[in-house]
């Protein structure tokens, strides 16, 4: 019976091509717009989680300075975190590595070229503990660190700009026109978080660029220091350690707030994570109401249906078709239109989500569960929307229905 | 077909009345009683507005009595549920229409063919028993046609053919000869005749004497009730008199 159902349904909606198209084509703009709308956000949230990872997985921030103080904002990033602090944090237990970054913009001149640039002052486990990865050369050393050698490293964006397809390995470059020694190169990381180019960096040791590009009263003060701890389980309780161990070594009394702040990489990563989760539902919801003026446009077109083929309903049950067999023929034509309109609309959905990935040079994941539900709703706005035409068509008096003109 | 002495159809003080708000009312059949038995052909008459159409409805299971009973092939239907009815008439009732009623969007074979859906008869099946009525109402080849591309004529004979697919006990042709002209109406129901010939009851239900002339029973209907019904002869030869 189910099969002869969805046959005379299949035949009677075909008898109908443009109208069917149509129809069809409010679903499948709903459903192409909800996987399109759960994919962008999808990969906004990847694309912040991926930036933060960028930064270096197990990762604790610590910020010179208390950033809100019993709910007022305080003067932030009044120096306070010195350069032994960070050192005195290395032998914590179930650190891994630990390293500050003082920062300076310069520009950086080559030959005939030159590029504006951002400078991190910082020491050699800095590379371990932002995930950076040296691709030729070597790394600075905690000599050079100590000795204030003008040795730098390049990240790709600085060597395209500055020495094209030159080898930068051993060639000098000028910055702010003192000279620096380019001892390695940088692999690349793509953009940052706010879409800055994280690859447009020079590294030196921390204490280069307090002697040559940015002198200060307090030369042994960090901007900012990172911590990296062995294992996510243990950030908080080396958060802890670190904010006893701080508050000590600054002789902070009790009761007085920290002059740093302790953030965790984890709670930033969930943050980003819940912002963009909450950005999908949005998109979603948006792309929503367009499925819902799709499945009124299947309702509108199913009663207009049933008005028409009166007579054929009439004819039907004159020639033995039972009330609920017409109610489900109905139903089903409903349903399939609904249903082919999700399944393309779910390809053009997929499709348009790489293109537009393509376009933007990024991975678009495509959710299955995006997906499943935007057909399941779908069938189910079918069902909805086809019911009341189906029990209108259903109850119409077969005599009635046969003098109908 | 059923045995040719048992009725196909009995009815028993059969009465339909229509309630209209207010608490109006309009009794449309009024105490009608008759049989009909296997392989007769009957003509229901009578003016318009004097109830032989709700009769048919009511025949035909598309509409149920206000009271008395109707049995068709001893079966009481005035009581049963509406699947209950539209399985009779899937299995034993074939309809004729005044304007034919094919659904035009659907081939010739696919019109005949319609009652075995809801009998979930196979396709393949559905096909040859539909080949098989269209060779016997002389429309072989015009299978995969539509009813737009056929003469009003052949149309009609495309919903005889339909009528007769489900081998049913009976067949209801309301004004079967309503939409046509003269020589094509005759066509029409030569072709009645020859399947009564061949032992199919039919009740024909017609307001046009010529056409009544060709059967052989006739139930003449007035104002609701049951004004003759005899030999077709017998009438004419009454009417004359008067």
């Amino acid at each position: 019976m189910i099969g002869q159902i969805i046959r005379e349904a299949w035949i009677s909606i075909a008898s109908y091509k443009m109208r069917t198209f149509l129809t069809t084509l409010g679903i499948m703009i709903g459903v192409a717009a909800v996987v399109m709308m759960v994919a962008a956000g999808q990969t906004v949230q990847n694309t912040i989680t991926e930036s933060f990872e960028s930064m270096g997985g197990n990762l604790i921030i610590i910020v010179p300075g208390q950033s809100v103080s019993g709910g007022v904002r305080t003067a932030r990033g009044r120096p306070s975190v010195t350069f032994s602090d960070v050192d005195s944090l290395k032998g914590m237990k179930d650190v891994v590595a630990a390293s500050y970054i003082v920062s300076t913009t310069a520009q950086a001149v080559y030959g005939s070229n030159n590029w504006n640039v951002s400078v991190a002052g910082t020491t050699p486990d800095y590379l371990t503990v932002g995930n950076w990865e040296i691709d030729r050369g070597i790394p600075f050393t905690d000599r050079d660190l100590k000795s204030g050698n003008p040795y730098i490293l390049l990240g790709q964006t600085v060597i395209d700009e500055l020495f094209g397809l030159q080898d930068p390995i051993g060639k000098t470059i000028r910055l702010n026109n003192r000279p620096f020694t380019v001892i390695g190169t940088l692999q690349p990381k793509g953009d940052g978080l706010m879409g800055d180019d994280q690859d447009n960096i020079i590294m030196m040791p921390a204490t280069t660029l307090r002697q040559r590009l940015r002198g200060s009263r307090r030369p042994n003060y960090a901007d900012v220091a990172f911590v990296k701890v062995s294992e996510e389980n243990k950030m908080e309780t080396v958060a802890n350690r670190i904010e006893y161990q701080l508050r000590a070594r600054h002789r902070l009394k009790e009761g007085t707030d920290n002059d740093f702040t302790i953030r965790l990489m984890t709670e930033m990563v969930n943050q980003a994570r819940n912002v963009g989760m909450i950005l999908s539902i949005l998109l979603a919801s948006i792309a929503s109401i367009s499925l819902i003026v799709g499945s009124i446009g299947i309702m509108n077109m199913m009663l207009v249906s049933v008005t028409e083929r009166t007579r054929e309903i009439g004819i039907r049950k004159a020639l033995g078709a039972s009330n609920r067999w017409i109610m489900f023929q109905f139903l089903t034509e409903s349903v399939l239109i609904s249903f082919m309109g999700s399944f393309v609309g779910m390809i053009l959905g997929v499709v348009f989500s790489q293109i537009g990935g393509f376009i933007f040079d990024k991975t678009v994941p495509i959710s299955i569960w995006s997906v499943i539900i935007s057909v399941s709703v779908a069938v189910i706005v079918g069902v909805a929307s086809g019911l009341m035409p189906a029990i209108k068509a259903m109850k119409l008096d077969p005599i009635e229905a046969l003098r109908y003109q | 077909m059923n045995d040719t002495h048992s009725p196909v159809i009995e009815v028993k003080n059969l009465c339909k009345t229509y309630f209209m708000s207010g608490g109006m009312s309009q009794s449309v059949l009024k105490d009608i009683s008759f049989s009909i038995e296997a392989g007769e052909f009957v003509a229901i008459m009578g003016h318009s507005g004097s109830g032989k159409s709700t009769l048919m409805n009511i025949l035909g299971c598309l509409d149920k009595p206000t009271s008395g009973l109707y049995l068709l092939n001893g079966d009481l239907v005035s009581d049963k549920s509406e699947l209950e009815l539209a399985s009779v008439r899937g299995h034993e009732i074939g309809f004729v229409f005044q304007n034919f009623n094919l659904l035009m969007k659907r081939t010739i074979a696919d019109n005949v063919s319609l009652p075995l859906i809801y009998q979930n008869i196979g396709e393949k099946e559905r096909y040859e028993r539909a080949l098989r009525m269209l060779e016997k109402v002389g429309l072989t080849g015009y299978e995969n046609r539509f009813p737009s591309q056929i003469s009003g004529g052949m149309q009609q004979r495309v919903a005889i053919a339909r009528s007769l697919i489900n081998n049913p006990s009976i067949i209801f042709a309301d004004e079967p000869t309503g939409n046509l002209d003269t020589a094509t109406s005759d066509e029409i129901m030569n072709l009645f005749t020859r399947l009564n010939q061949q032992g199919i009851t039919i009740v024909l239900v017609t307001h046009e004497e010529d056409v009544a002339d060709y059967a052989k029973r006739l139930i003449k209907i007035s104002d609701g009730r049951k004004e003759y019904d005899g030999l077709r002869q017998s009438y004419q030869g009454r009417q004359e008199a008067k």
